[in-house]
């Protein structure tokens, strides 16, 4: 039966004994083996918990009125069992959970201060009046001192990667997209990120400038690292910018060499800015945008079916099981439409990306702005979506996870 | 015991998990599956960065074949109905050694005549040495096959069979891999090259079984290594769908907190959130490290359970770095799909220097673009780097340095890779994403984020396990575990065989009412 054609020479003095005990053999160590139950944390498995706790329970320990806007100091609640902050990487956001009427829902806002005040024990969103923005306006109006809430770990990749993008960096920054830059520019005066950071900061007028005295707090201290250019659109006055971030307001102040240019402002501001990132011909790497934010309306998009908005369609939601139903506006998210019946749904980013809302289309068509398209291939092909960013085409049925 | 709905709940749907999943859904079982996380798969997984879909872990899988070839994996795959597009790579490896004496760099190719004419030129003098070693990997190949079929457990007469057909094998597989190549005669140049895949199989060449080791490389060889065109993420998907599909159930976000186990059986398990699910059998896709540790009473767990824990070793964590490039893969200048980069060529160095941050540098690049040239968008590539710590490299990290330690691994990677291969990555980077052992801890739960499982190495090898795995280990009642911590070893190929292996046994439990 010699069908294989190997040396058998190389086999001489090998027996089977050897094989026919290696189960007793096992059995032996086995038993000469410590019968303590061992340990199975480990440094990297507190390290996992402490950097991206699931959530964060938080007291607004100090308010702070900027006129039309306003910082929330926040620090860990240890009754609640959130006993230090998460340290981040500065320009990430936390998700602040909700409840507005019987809705659940998570709304991110980048961490406006930075990474050294986590150690400390401390983050501060700042929330800003804006149209429509019905979460800020409850926070607004909500939240004192000593105000309860619950915070997601640090999320999202808008932050400095010194692999990645050049040791200059320009900002552009509208409003209040000027948060994660204020984070980015502590940390450079604090000496944890290495970069020289100029912010051009968009905004109408002098009243307007969210921030004015922090920033040039931290850019005094910054040993030149940091600095803020002021853009207004609505007013010309010596020793301002007028106008908007132009490409060549941009290359005004990028100078000449490699920079990278970061974008974080108000949805109003992406396609002027898009406009101007091709006109300075920059590489794709070399310009990042935060995307944080809902889509708002899905006719926004050019692919979006005409006749289909005025609509209004029943989403089935199943739930480990258990169904109800709710209804979605044609121009509705069909995460707003389960946050706005009361249905506990998962969600972070709410712009398409993070995938926190993963979820099963069982039946029914939906429309997916591409620009917000954040699935996987393997989702498509199988039927999953990301509700934050899913508009109802038809009646449709969803299989969602339950909240962690 | 309460009433139950479900015939198994499987805790995890990793690889290990899903594979049991379909397989007792497929007998018409009700199964339950639990996951913590949003999606399916452990490590089975992509995430976007921009405008790339990144596969988190999957480098080559085994026993997969097509057509004659078809391997063992395949066949379970198929079986379970699942829709993957499954992409071969055309070689098996490219191994580079820097050792200034010894270093050497071949790209060995797939198909056994090949992969042995490409050993002669690189090493002349090696072409019978191997050709006996990958013969011995046909026959171990033949007798891995024959074992599964008689699932492991021959009957006495069939063991009588095994004696006269596989004699040979049962000689080889006590003995290590160096020893055996030694034995055999390869010259150590070959031996250090054929050695180069040890890395995926968790020990290194002085503590892995021969057998194991040449059967998994002759399959590679005959079968070649496969992947999804969607990355992994598509497995686990397609999973999902069919486990649905044939009645069962899958809740996402779902952690398990306490397996309820008393007086030494299985009586269902409690979710995070109180819920409680009576349910008599469960699978446990979780190490029993983290089961037993976290999950089960302490005075429940019995003696040998501890003991064979503390007998093990745990296996290797993993550090892996993502690049997303806007440059054309033919136009990076350095082809391969799947490389290790050593300082040496000696396994043993290579497993005692990846204990620690400071003397582990070694790595493997793996470049999907070579495999799937659409992978990402026109004009861009995909490449990704992996390492293995042998020991708890970062306990001495602290949350504040931690970022800085990760940005610094990689950075010695990637830069190290630009002199070895003489091309330019920093100025191409447009996407990157840094994974350490903290955070397959955070994603996987395994301690030290172990993604092997236990050290599979003399004693504890794969033949001693699988021997073991129906009634010797896992000795409480309805509880059973599977996964790359498994009777079958790491890897994917391993933990879907390991799944389906343990659902056959839970199967067999309840035939006989144990």
């Amino acid at each position: 039966m010699a069908k294989y054609n190997y040396d058998k020479s190389a086999l001489r003095g090998l027996g089977v004994s050897a094989f026919l005990g290696e189960v007793k053999l096992r059995e032996q160590h086995i038993a000469a083996a410590s019968d303590e139950m061992p340990q199975s944390i480990f440094n990297a498995n507190v390290l996992a918990k402490k950097l991206h706790p699931a959530k964060q329970f938080v007291k607004v320990a100090r308010v702070i009125d900027h006129g039309d806007a306003k910082s929330f100091v926040l620090v860990p609640d240890p009754a609640r069992g959130t006993e230090e902050m998460a340290y981040f990487r500065a320009g990430q956001y936390t998700s602040v959970e909700l409840s507005l009427g019987s809705a659940t829902l998570w709304k991110p806002y980048s961490i406006c201060s930075g990474p050294v005040d986590a150690l400390k024990g401390t983050y501060t969103i700042t929330v800003r009046r804006s149209n429509g923005g019905y979460a800020s306006e409850y926070i607004l109006n909500n939240w004192t001192e000593g105000t309860e809430a619950v915070i997601s770990g640090p999320q999202g990749d808008f932050y400095y990667q010194r692999l990645r993008d050049a040791k200059r960096v320009v900002a552009m920054a509208g409003g209040s997209g000027i948060t994660p830059f204020h984070s980015m520019a502590c940390a450079i005066a604090d000496g944890i990120e290495d970069f020289d950071l100029t912010i051009l900061y968009g905004n109408r007028t002098r009243e307007s400038i969210l921030l004015r005295e922090e920033l040039d707090a931290v850019a005094a201290r910054s040993n030149g690292r940091v600095k803020i250019v002021h853009v207004l659109s609505d007013e010309e006055t010596e020793g301002y910018e007028h106008g908007f971030i132009t490409a060549e307001l941009i290359k005004k102040y990028a100078g000449d060499g490699d920079y990278s240019l970061f974008l974080c402002g108000p949805k109003a501001m992406y396609a002027f800015a898009d406009a101007q990132i091709a006109a300075l011909g920059l590489p794709r790497r070399r310009a990042r945008k935060e995307l944080y934010g809902d889509y708002g309306d899905p006719a926004r998009s050019a692919a979006y079916p005409a006749a289909s908005a005025e609509k209004t369609y029943t989403v089935t939601v199943s739930i480990r099981g258990e169904t109800q139903t709710v209804s979605c506006r044609a121009d509705q998210t069909l995460l707003s439409a389960m946050e706005q019946a009361g249905i506990k749904a998962p969600s972070r980013c709410r712009s398409g990306e993070c995938g926190w809302c993963h979820s099963l289309l069982l039946s029914g068509e939906v429309f997916i702005p591409a620009e917000a398209d954040g699935r996987r291939e393997a989702d498509k092909t199988f039927g999953w979506i990301h509700p934050c960013c899913t508009y109802p085409l038809s009646n449709v049925a969803l299989d969602v996870p339950t909240l962690l | 015991m309460a009433k139950t709905k479900y015939d198994v709940i499987i805790v995890g749907a990793g690889n290990g998990g899903l594979s049991a999943a379909a397989y007792l859904a497929k007998e018409g079982k009700k199964v339950l599956v639990l996951e913590k996380h949003n999606l399916p798969g452990g490590c089975a997984t992509s995430f976007r960065r921009g405008r790339f879909e990144f596969e988190a872990t999957l480098h080559e899988m085994c026993q997969m074949g097509k057509g004659e070839h078809q391997g063992a994996v395949r066949t379970l795959l198929d079986g379970y109905g699942l829709n993957v597009d499954w992409v071969s790579a055309e070689e098996a490896f490219r191994s580079i050694s820097t050792d200034p004496d010894n270093g050497f760099d071949v790209t060995m190719p797939v198909g056994v005549q090949a992969f042995i004419d490409e050993m002669e030129r690189a090493v002349p003098g090696s072409r019978e040495s191997i050709t006996t070693v990958l013969e011995l990997g046909r026959m171990l190949t033949d007798g891995v096959a024959w074992l599964a079929a008689h699932h492991n457990e021959p009957s006495p007469p069939a063991k009588v069979e095994m004696l006269l057909k596989y004699h040979d094998l049962m000689k080889v597989v006590p003995m290590t891999t160096d020893d055996m190549l030694r034995r055999i005669g390869v010259p150590d140049k070959a031996r250090e090259i054929f050695e180069s895949y040890w890395d995926y199989v968790g020990v290194d060449s002085t503590k892995m079984s021969f057998a194991v080791y040449a059967f998994m490389t002759y399959t590679y060889l005959t079968q070649k290594p496969w992947m999804a065109r969607h990355r992994s993420h598509e497995i686990s998907l397609a999973f999902d769908k069919r486990i649905r599909e044939m009645g069962g159930e899958i809740w996402y976000n779902t952690e398990v907190k306490r397996i309820d186990v008393k007086d030494g059986a299985v009586h269902g398990v409690e979710l995070a959130d109180g819920t409680y699910i009576p349910c008599g059998r469960v699978i446990s896709n979780l190490m029993p490290h983290v089961v037993f540790d976290r999950m089960v009473e302490k005075a429940e767990v019995p003696e040998r359970e501890r003991k064979l824990m503390n007998a093990r070793k745990l296996a290797q964590s993993a550090f892996t770095v993502y690049l997303g490039l806007d440059i054309p893969y033919d136009q990076l200048g350095f082809k391969a799909y799947d490389t290790f980069v050593r300082s040496t060529g000696d396994t043993l160095a290579q497993y005692e220097n990846a204990a620690t941050i400071d003397t582990h540098k070694d790595y493997c690049v793996t470049i999907i673009s070579e495999a799937i040239p659409d992978c990402s968008p026109e004009g861009t590539c995909m490449v990704q780097f992996a390492k293995f710590y042998t020991e708890d490299a970062f306990a001495d990290v602290s949350a504040e340095d931690y970022f800085k330690v990760k940005d610094a691994i990689a950075e010695e990677c990637i830069t190290h890779f630009e002199k070895v291969a003489g091309i330019d990555l920093r100025s191409h980077i447009e996407e990157i994403v840094v994974a350490s052992p903290v955070t397959w801890a955070r994603y996987l739960g395994t301690p030290q984020g172990d993604v092997y499982g236990y050290a599979c190495g003399t004693w504890d090898g794969m033949f001693p396990r699988v021997q073991s795995g129906h009634k010797l280990d896992y000795t409480i009642r309805g509880l059973r575990f599977c996964g790359g911590h498994g009777t079958q070893m790491d890897g994917y190929s391993q933990a879907y065989l390991s799944g389906a292996e343990q659902a056959r046994y839970t199967l067999l439990d309840m035939k006989e009412g144990k």
